[in-house]
């Protein structure tokens, strides 16, 4: 038994499959895939429906038109490139060792299986499981497994669904199949059918030497290939582990909901794509491409890698709903970074905390209500200004809490902005403010306490500040802050203690 | 000559299709509290502020209201609990917060925001925010505190809030053992509240006329749902507390 065993995998009208796997919405319709310089434009690819309406690959895009139904997508080299890395992945799943196998418009890879049995069971199991895994990635391929590359290469091009070829029937396997399966040239074509040789199996019957004779050296190897004995050096590629996803819109979008149907879909191509390999999401970057040119980037970052789609996707629709496109959406990419699955070891005793992932939703929700920069954790800012603190991310970080006072501290409750109130001062000490339409009597006043600094740059400060107890004209008695701003020299309600 | 039990035994059967159990007091259920970290209040609440159900702080300005508050999520916060403050008036302090020992790390502020951007503008765009924000935040469970900070909104405004909203905050706050404390001028909550602590107008401390140290405060219990009040009792329960100000030293002993 030889030890050799390979699996081709084969997408035919890659294009158009690139296109649609995303679009799931169309994969039931007739496409045509139009490339080619502009007024010029030729059916490159097309799906088995589009076929059923009489469109044909190299059909200009006038005639196509013509087809009721039928609708025209433009090929994307980004499209196809975003979607041969994740074919790339499927396969790595199965065997690391992997050969491109392209020609045309099909993505065809060959993966050396040898040795892979115990894993996967028999060649069957194996390539029932590899074109289910293709199918869940939003491809349609063929398979076909043999002990001979090119056999097995072949097989899956000419073919449909699963093949298994047995060692040593690799002839038998092939001889069915129309000669142009073999890469000829056009004169070498002309030449086989005056001959009246049409199938592999006509031509592998044809004795080599007159063969060679008559067409070359070539000759040889076609023979070879047709009766299945062709040798081959297995050339592997290293495929490198990106997780991107990008989709180009035929027409520009404005609609989050469209957006968010195509994004979807791609969050969860993301999202098989680091399961297969045990990994999460600890980051999306969203590059929306609009029209006129200009890209609008969005990131979200989970407090912890996650797996979640449909977390994934409600952070997704947040942040496009709090930082919406200014014009309409052309292309949308986007690209996760990979990290490592949350392991959390949880205790009987330990305090409760929000769950983060849910918390990543609070927030943004939050965010999305009362605005970015409203919603976090105080921090006070290293300097004496008074006041003076920044918003960061709230991270939920539960560690040993600093020591606390040991007696309730009286509060202050900020006036922001401050108000300004004009002061009577009798014995430089403030007796009374006015607030507006309001007269209040100073019944005691403390200070002043003065503070200042950053007095070399523009921010600089200057203040004295006044703790006075207060009375309105109906009696209600209160503490406040007063403030003088020295460098503006006027007077601000600051706080109340409260 | 029959002993006490097998005599109450047999009252109670005899009773039985009138007052089922007749002599055997009624199991108490044992609420959990949280302690503010004020002892006189922890005395007055027979412990602390009930965890898992709404707690309502009122009084005027000066009263008290926030002091209390914090030192409450600074206790809460040291047990390393996350707490959250949503703020209508855009009035918190972290400043005080730090003071009073509330780890900053662990509070989440959510600041409403008047979108008019006019200081005299309506306040229901805020009130509107700090309700979602709330049912929010309640709903995403894990916050051992929440203070719905309605200390600077006007009664007549505050009043407007549905007691639909109460009684869902009750039963969020029940649901995911959240103490829900809600700062105003006077009680919104109404039969939704379990606590209900009213701070009084305060008495200033302060040292030869030139540095204030201090406030005394009054804390009266207004309403406590599983605690309820004798009826003989012609005064609600009333005690004395203290807060010192930022600046104040500790004084050697």
């Amino acid at each position: 038994m030889s030890s050799e065993l390979y699996a081709c995998v084969h997408a035919a009208e890659f294009p158009a499959q690139a296109l649609l796997r995303l679009r799931t919405d169309l994969q039931e319709q007739p496409i045509a895939v139009l490339d080619g310089p502009v007024l010029q434009e030729t059916v490159c690819s097309l799906n088995r429906h589009a076929s059923r309406r009489g469109a044909v690959l190299g059909m200009m895009r006038l005639e196509a038109e013509g087809i009721s139904g039928l609708q025209l997508l433009q090929r994307s080299a980004e499209v196809e490139t975003a979607a041969h890395a994740v074919l790339l992945e499927c396969a790595a799943r199965f065997s690391p060792r992997i050969e491109e196998a392209s020609h045309g418009t099909a993505c065809a890879l060959v993966l050396d299986i040898a040795g892979t049995e115990l894993l996967f069971g028999p060649p069957e199991k194996l390539a029932e499981r590899l074109r289910e895994e293709m199918a869940a990635a939003g491809f349609r391929v063929s398979v076909a497994v043999s002990a001979n590359f090119h056999a097995a290469r072949i097989k899956a091009e000419a073919t449909r669904g699963i093949t298994i070829i047995p060692a040593g029937e690799e002839a038998r396997a092939l001889e069915k199949l129309p000669i142009d399966s073999l890469a000829l040239t056009e004169e070498h074509r002309e030449t086989f059918a005056l001959w009246g040789i049409r199938t592999l199996g006509e031509l592998a019957a044809l004795p080599e030497v007159e063969l060679v004779k008559r067409l070359g050296a070539a000759a040889s190897d076609w023979r070879a290939l047709a009766h299945g004995s062709a040798r081959h050096t297995f050339q592997p590629i290293e495929p490198t582990f990106a997780l991107k996803e990008f989709y180009d819109f035929e027409t520009p979008v404005e609609q989050l909901d469209s957006l968010l149907f195509i994004g979807a879909r791609m969050i969860d191509c993301l999202v098989a794509r680091a399961v297969g390999r045990a990994l999460s999401l600890a980051s999306l970057t969203i590059y929306i491409g609009l029209e006129g040119g200009r890209v609008h980037p969005l990131a979200i970052h989970p407090a912890v890698p996650s797996m979640d789609r449909k977390f994934l996707l409600k952070l997704l629709q947040l942040e496009m709903g709090a930082h919406p496109p200014l014009a309409a959406v052309v292309s949308l990419t986007l690209t996760a970074e990979a990290g490592q699955s949350s392991k959390m070891q949880l205790g009987l005793f330990a305090p409760q905390t929000p769950e983060p992932s849910r918390l990543d939703v609070t927030l943004a929700r939050l965010k999305a209500i009362v605005g970015e920069d409203r919603v976090g954790t105080p921090v006070l800012e290293d300097t004496h200004r008074p006041g003076s603190f920044r918003m960061e991310s709230f991270v939920v970080d539960v560690k040993p809490a600093t020591p606390k006072a040991e007696r309730p501290r009286m509060a202050l409750r900020r006036v922001r902005p401050p108000h300004p109130i004009q002061v009577v001062l009798h014995t430089m000490k403030p007796v009374a403010f006015r607030d507006g339409n309001n007269r209040f009597e100073i019944t005691a006043a403390y200070g002043p306490w003065k503070t200042s600094g950053c007095w070399w740059s523009q921010d600089g400060w200057d203040t004295e500040e006044w703790d006075v107890l207060a009375a309105s004209h109906n009696g209600e008695a209160f503490g406040s802050l007063l403030i003088l701003d020295r460098l503006r020299n006027e007077w601000r309600l600051e706080a109340f203690y409260d | 000559m029959p002993s006490a039990a097998a005599l109450r035994l047999e009252i109670e059967r005899t009773l039985e299709h009138r007052f089922p159990a007749a002599l055997t007091p009624a199991p108490k259920t044992i609420y959990e509290v949280a302690p503010t970290g004020v002892a006189a209040v922890d005395a007055l609440l027979e412990g602390g502020l009930p965890v898992g159900a709404i707690s309502e702080v009122t009084g005027p300005e000066s009263s008290g209201r926030t002091s209390l508050t914090l030192a409450f999520l600074a206790q809460r916060t040291e047990a390393g609990q996350v707490c959250a403050w949503v703020d209508v008036g855009d009035a918190f302090d972290p400043e005080s917060a730090a003071a009073s020992g509330v780890s900053l790390k662990q509070l989440l502020w959510v600041r409403c925001r008047n979108e008019s951007g006019l200081a005299q503008a309506k306040p229901w765009t805020r009130l509107d925010q700090a309700l979602r924000a709330t049912d929010l935040l309640l709903q995403a469970g894990g916050f051992a505190a929440i203070v719905l900070d309605l200390g600077d909104m006007e009664p007549a405004h505050a009043m407007r809030i549905p007691l639909a909203t109460w009684f869902r905050f009750r039963q969020a706050a029940d649901r995911t053992r959240c103490s829900l404390v809600v700062l105003g001028k006077t009680s919104y909550a109404q039969s939704s509240a379990a606590v209900v602590l009213e701070s009084a107008p305060f008495q200033p401390e302060s040292v030869g006329g030139t540095v204030w140290r201090g406030c005394m405060f009054e804390a009266r219990r207004g309403r406590q749902r599983f605690t309820p009040q004798l009826a003989s009792a012609r005064k609600p329960p009333t005690s004395a507390w203290s807060a010192t100000a930022a600046w104040e030293a500790k004084r050697p002993a």
